[in-house]
């Protein structure tokens, strides 16, 4: 079975031009800058990619182009969540054809299915392909569906390719009972933090980490995640602290804040799709406001 | 720090030998301080009058040997005042109290609660954080500002989201405030805690097995990561045995380790034999039976 330790994970936005398309030569810059600070694997589109804007055939477009783009300098995890385990599936065998490295899936949009539901959603997945297949937990982001233990040690016993959770419900209950008993039934079995809030779950055993936040401030994002790999975890309190400033800024404001984050560090990666809405003028201001006051971010590459 | 149960005779009467007798465990044992009655006493079953009986035991059995807290939290709003100047005046080190249960105040609400309730008082007082059991009421990092601004007893949190994102939104906002505000977790979640900041918890399963808790305390700040995972899982899993209607179970594993605690009190179910038989070939899997005291 192959295996990938992705290790620290860049998710690139997915940048439009005016008329709403895919702006691919600024995809292209914005894979190089990726790849030139700091990412060991990239994983697109993720929300932070808006995956759920982009039809399917732009889907496949978009990670066919980061392939040809990237020409195996760095793995790629492609993220294949959809409402339909049908629809999953096709993308998830799209993926592993066109060349990523592993396919990463979330529970079912909108319909709040129970877990024997899930598990049969992620089952079909994962089977559908020969690559590591990642389960994305991300309760918030899901209506609250949520992924438990048992769940996680039944698609174990039914996928040779489950590689790992990837999570972002930052619920210390069940990342200690996963990891308890997850990486004997499976060795090698990988917990990844979802997001830049990586020092608990690192104490717990995480060994990598997803970074929406890294077009903004890749250096703060490495820095985090290699005090936690090296298990240097009272010393990464202070980049910790510096990194959940950041996400609290651009939090509310979601993927308009992210991309508004950007070009603010002069990385113009345009708006997002409908139905998000940019910021307004006022909103921009204060987001750029609250930026200037994290100190961390000083030490940011500016512009490409 | 440890919350004792609260012993019950087998007519759900108040048992306060047997409670003598569980604080002297207790402080025996390595606990650093003793507060009573949290959730896992069953404070919401004991009427205010009992309460008040066992603090006054709690203060006077414990005699100093370590800080006392008293858990003032109480349906009526009222009954906790009540409860917080009794703790005062029988000589409490301090008090506990949670957002106010049932009516999911607001944010506003939140604050002039802790404000009245610490104004009251000249006792040092900790807030406690559950959302997840108070239909997402919480004290956000914000509000944990404001409180530590305007109060100069406000000295710090039980904080039981158990969620990496909120704790570290209170702990980020009350150090830099006040960098001896206590951030503590509700039960044993010390790994994930003390590397941000964290000082303690209160403990789940310490009167099972005090040895345990005491380790992994010492192992987290003393940056032990491999052997603080081992120990975390393991009392972890003891949690996931105890914490479906706590503390049912718990007080039928301590019948497994020698310390009768008597049955709990109605709407929560006492440990059936079998219930019981099955935590003591958990607590026999974890090789807790074999490392931790038996009896008293």
């Amino acid at each position: 079975m192959p295996q990938l330790q992705p290790g620290l994970v860049h998710t690139p936005v997915t940048p439009f031009t005016r008329e709403r398309a895919i702006d691919l030569d600024r995809y292209a810059q914005l894979i190089e800058f990726h790849i030139a600070n700091g990412a060991d694997t990239l994983a697109l589109p993720m929300h932070a990619g808006e995956s759920v804007s982009l039809p399917d055939s732009e889907r496949r477009l978009l990670l066919e182009f980061a392939l040809e783009r990237v020409k195996g300098r760095k793995p790629l995890i492609a993220h294949v969540s959809e409402t339909g385990t049908g629809i999953a599936v096709a993308l998830a065998r799209h993926a592993e054809a066109a060349g990523a490295a592993a396919v990463v899936a979330t529970t079912p949009y909108y319909w709040t299915p129970p877990p024997a539901m899930v598990l049969e959603h992620f089952a079909q997945i994962g089977a559908a392909v020969k690559i590591p297949f990642f389960l994305y937990n991300a309760p918030e982001e899901m209506q609250g569906t949520k992924v438990n233990a048992e769940l996680c040690h039944k698609l174990i016993d039914k996928l040779p390719n489950f590689a790992g959770v990837v999570d972002l419900s930052l619920d210390w209950q069940f990342m200690i009972e996963l990891m308890t008993d997850a990486p004997r039934l499976r060795p090698g079995f990988q917990l990844l933090a979802g997001t830049e809030l990586m020092v608990s779950a690192g104490a717990i055993g995480a060994a990598g980490m997803f970074a929406p936040l890294a077009g903004i401030a890749p250096k703060l994002v490495r820095e985090l995640y290699e005090l936690c790999r090296d298990q240097k975890l009272f010393e990464a309190r202070a980049a910790q602290e510096q990194m959940a400033a950041l996400r609290q800024a651009v939090k509310a404001g979601g993927i308009a804040s992210l991309k508004a984050a950007m070009r603010a560090m002069g990385r113009d990666c345009g708006e997002p799709r409908p139905p998000l809405l940019p910021l307004d003028a006022s909103a921009y201001q204060k987001l750029v406001g609250e930026l200037d006051a994290i100190a961390a971010l000083r030490a940011e590459p500016p512009g490409w | 720090m440890q919350s004792p149960v609260t012993p019950l005779k087998d007519d759900f009467s108040l048992d306060l030998p047997t409670f003598e007798r569980l604080l002297d465990f207790h402080v025996r044992t390595g606990a650093t301080a003793i507060s009573w009655p949290h959730h896992k006493g069953e404070s919401l079953n004991l009427t205010i009058a009992e309460r008040k009986l066992f603090a006054e035991a709690a203060v006077r059995v414990v005699n100093g040997r370590i800080p006392v807290t008293i858990h003032v939290s109480a349906l009526a709003v009222e009954d906790t005042m009540e409860l917080a100047r009794h703790a005062q005046q029988i000589g409490a080190d301090g008090i506990l109290a949670i957002t106010p249960y049932f009516w999911t105040p607001t944010v506003e609400a939140i604050h002039a609660y802790f404000v009245r309730l610490c104004t009251s008082i000249e006792l040092p007082v900790l807030s406690y954080n559950s959302p997840s059991y108070l239909a997402g009421v919480e004290i956000t990092g914000d509000l944990m500002a404001r409180l530590i601004e305007r109060l100069p007893n406000f000295v710090g949190v039980k904080e039981a989201s158990f969620n990496s994102e909120k704790f570290l939104e209170i702990s980020r906002a009350a150090l830099a405030m006040r960098p001896d505000f206590a951030m503590l977790t509700g039960v044993e979640y010390l790994l994930p805690s003390v590397p941000l900041g964290g000082i303690g918890s209160y403990s789940a399963a310490g009167s099972i097995c005090p040895n345990l808790c005491s380790q992994l305390f010492d192992a987290c700040i003393a940056g032990d990561w491999p052997r603080a995972r081992d120990l975390q899982y393991k009392i972890s899993w003891l949690w996931l045995l105890f914490r479906d209607q706590y503390p049912s179970s718990l007080k039928g594993g301590m019948v497994m380790m020698g310390r009768p605690v008597g049955p709990t009190r109605a709407p929560l179910p006492t440990a059936t034999k079998e219930r019981q038989a099955y935590v003591h070939a958990e607590l026999e899997r974890l090789g807790i039976l074999d490392t931790e005291p038996h009896g008293w």
